[in-house]
């Protein structure tokens, strides 16, 4: 009796997450085939599944033609340099508050926390006024300073935790070998907490990569535009070509989710340690 | 002593100093340009006291977003709760295929916003979508709903959208704090011939509700601070009626280039997100206590 209820409901569990499984994929699913359908069948057809012709042309026509090639450039330059600067001054301070600050570290990591309250838009506006003056709109460095706002904060909180896990036996008995503070850190903390770091990184260049905001507001240079941008500026066009629209969103979207999909198991982690602690 | 107390300020200085530079200033000169009439285009600008303030809460656009944000808000977060929760339960009684379900779940929370409006713009367009011409072609409906520019549907559709994206991330998270309820808990209490929802409500709740507290906290003000969704979707339309406050914010201050209004703005969200906060707080630790 018992054992049947629990079949059913086993059953039930998976009908509702096949159901919202459904729900969540089908727009990656929907892009991904319409952007490799033939001309004309995007708006001749619109409830027909599969592409009935295969055709790479609208990528070839918004890498290329369109010079999307430079956006993508431009997003994964900032995007990288924003990883490398946020990573080593958030693994610094990581570090820094887990084994010298631990009292005045839980409430640096509350500070942390209300750094999440500043909205963007209100950021936005002094960023803009601030770069203006000192020459850096419209450049990719000035887009980089902006984007540490928000990378900093949530790596320091994320390798908080990842630093927590790391024994202090370890360090004591290198410092004993005589080994610096700095010497500690690198040669026997950084090592162990890597697949921490890694992640951190991996989900800073996301967030670095998919932003929009500021990106909107600080550059108005095509050349100098990122991929969110630049794809923003195909709705503006008199006449809408969704299969172009399409074949650039695959384009932006297909990184994100790759390493989304590699750190899927240390983001709960970092949220939810960082947070608790 | 001395010196080993320095080389400590060597790891955390640069992340205070970038953190200062990159909020307390820019926070200051907002507050500053708020009491002025800052221009976007033009260099001059004078004190105005107020003045400021006193047009956006006279404004009956400003409170019309601010009730848009309250709905927005309310809507999204507690849609993203119920299916974000439901998930996760799901996901934690299921013994096969719990691994790939979660991996094609989480795809929505790594969308671009660029992406997500571009998706749904065109699975919605009322000529070319998807799903209206097959509402049609089953017969649910007779002509094809136009889910982005009705005024009735829009705002229902955006809330739709926005669960998609974030009700992922509450999944995961309460998926890893549901792992950390101690299994025979649950064994003793079905010995003791408690009900399902009796061992949901005694024994799941109380072990997971700070850290989904603090969920709430972070999704209530990523939600209200959100722009690039319903800008890149709606843009406010139509006739205002998705318009929140910080879309209400980009258009006074990038629209009509007043920025010393648009700055009063924003230092009022600002303010109504901290008083919020300090509320959530208060309840977190008044259940930290209660857990001690």
């Amino acid at each position: 009796m018992k054992s049947k209820g629990k079949k059913i409901q086993g059953a039930l569990c998976h009908v509702y997450l096949i159901l919202l499984t459904i729900v969540a994929m089908f727009p990656l699913v929907w892009i991904v085939l319409c952007s490799v359908k033939g001309k004309g069948e995007l708006t001749g057809n619109p409830t027909g599944f599969f592409p009935k012709t295969f055709t790479l042309e609208y990528f070839r026509h918004v890498i290329f033609d369109l010079g999307f090639i430079n956006n993508i450039k431009n997003s994964v330059l900032i995007a990288l340099v924003t990883t490398v600067i946020a990573i080593i001054v958030a693994s610094l301070a990581a570090y820094g508050i887990v084994r010298f600050f631990p009292k005045f570290g839980s409430m640096m990591s509350k500070v942390l926390v209300t750094t999440y309250i500043f909205p963007p838009i209100l950021l936005a506006i002094p960023y803009s006024i601030i770069m203006a003056k000192m020459g850096l709109t419209n450049t990719r460095i000035g887009l980089v300073i902006v984007y540490l706002s928000f990378s900093i904060p949530y790596a320091v909180w994320m390798l908080v935790g990842f630093f927590k896990s790391v024994p202090i036996g370890i360090e004591e008995a290198a410092r004993i070998d005589g080994a610096n503070k700095l010497k500690v850190f690198s040669s026997v903390v950084l090592p162990l907490v890597a697949p921490g770091i890694v992640a951190t990184a991996i989900y800073t260049f996301i967030n670095a990569w998919n932003e929009f905001l500021y990106s909107l507001i600080l550059i108005n240079d095509t050349s100098k535009m990122t991929v969110a941008v630049a794809l923003r500026s195909l709705n503006g066009a008199e006449i809408l070509d969704w299969g172009d629209m399409m074949a650039a969103s695959v384009i932006v979207v297909i990184p994100s989710i790759i390493f989304f999909c590699l750190i899927q198991n240390k983001i709960a982690g970092g949220l939810t340690e960082g947070s608790v602690k | 002593m001395n010196k080993k107390n320095r080389t400590r300020w060597l790891f955390v200085l640069p992340a205070i100093l970038l953190v200062m530079a990159l909020f307390i200033y820019p926070i200051c000169s907002s507050i500053f340009y708020s009491f002025t009439n800052k221009n976007l285009i033009r260099p001059v600008y004078k004190f105005v006291g107020f003045d400021n303030y006193i047009s956006v809460l006279t404004d009956k656009n400003f409170w019309n977003a601010f009730f848009n944000s309250v709905k927005w808000t309310v809507f999204s977060l507690v849609g993203q709760l119920l299916v974000g929760f439901t998930a996760a339960m799901a996901l934690n009684k299921v013994n096969h295929g719990k691994g790939i379900y979660k991996t094609l779940l989480i795809i929505p929370w790594a969308f671009p916003s660029i992406v997500i409006a571009f998706s749904w713009q065109w699975i919605l367009n009322g000529v070319y979508g998807f799903l209206p011409n097959i509402l049609v072609k089953l017969g649910i409906c007779d002509v094809a709903p136009s889910f982005l520019t009705e005024k009735g549907l829009v705002f229902a559709v955006l809330v739709f959208i926005n669960i998609w994206f974030g009700a992922p991330m509450i999944m995961v998270n309460v998926l890893a704090a549901l792992q950390t309820v101690p299994q025979d808990q649950y064994e003793a209490a079905e010995i003791d011939g408690a009900r399902s929802w009796q061992s949901f409500l005694y024994i799941t709740v109380p072990h997971i509700k700070v850290v989904t507290g603090l969920l709430v906290v972070l999704r209530t003000v990523w939600i209200f601070n959100n722009f690039d969704l319903i800008y890149l979707i709606t843009g406010g339309g139509p006739a205002g009626s998705t318009q929140t406050v910080p879309v209400y914010a980009y258009d006074m201050g990038w629209g009509t280039k007043l920025l010393g209004k648009s700055s009063a703005v924003t230092v009022l969200l600002f303010i109504f997100l901290i008083v919020i906060c300090l509320a959530y707080f208060a309840i977190i630790s008044h259940w930290e206590k209660e857990d001690k």
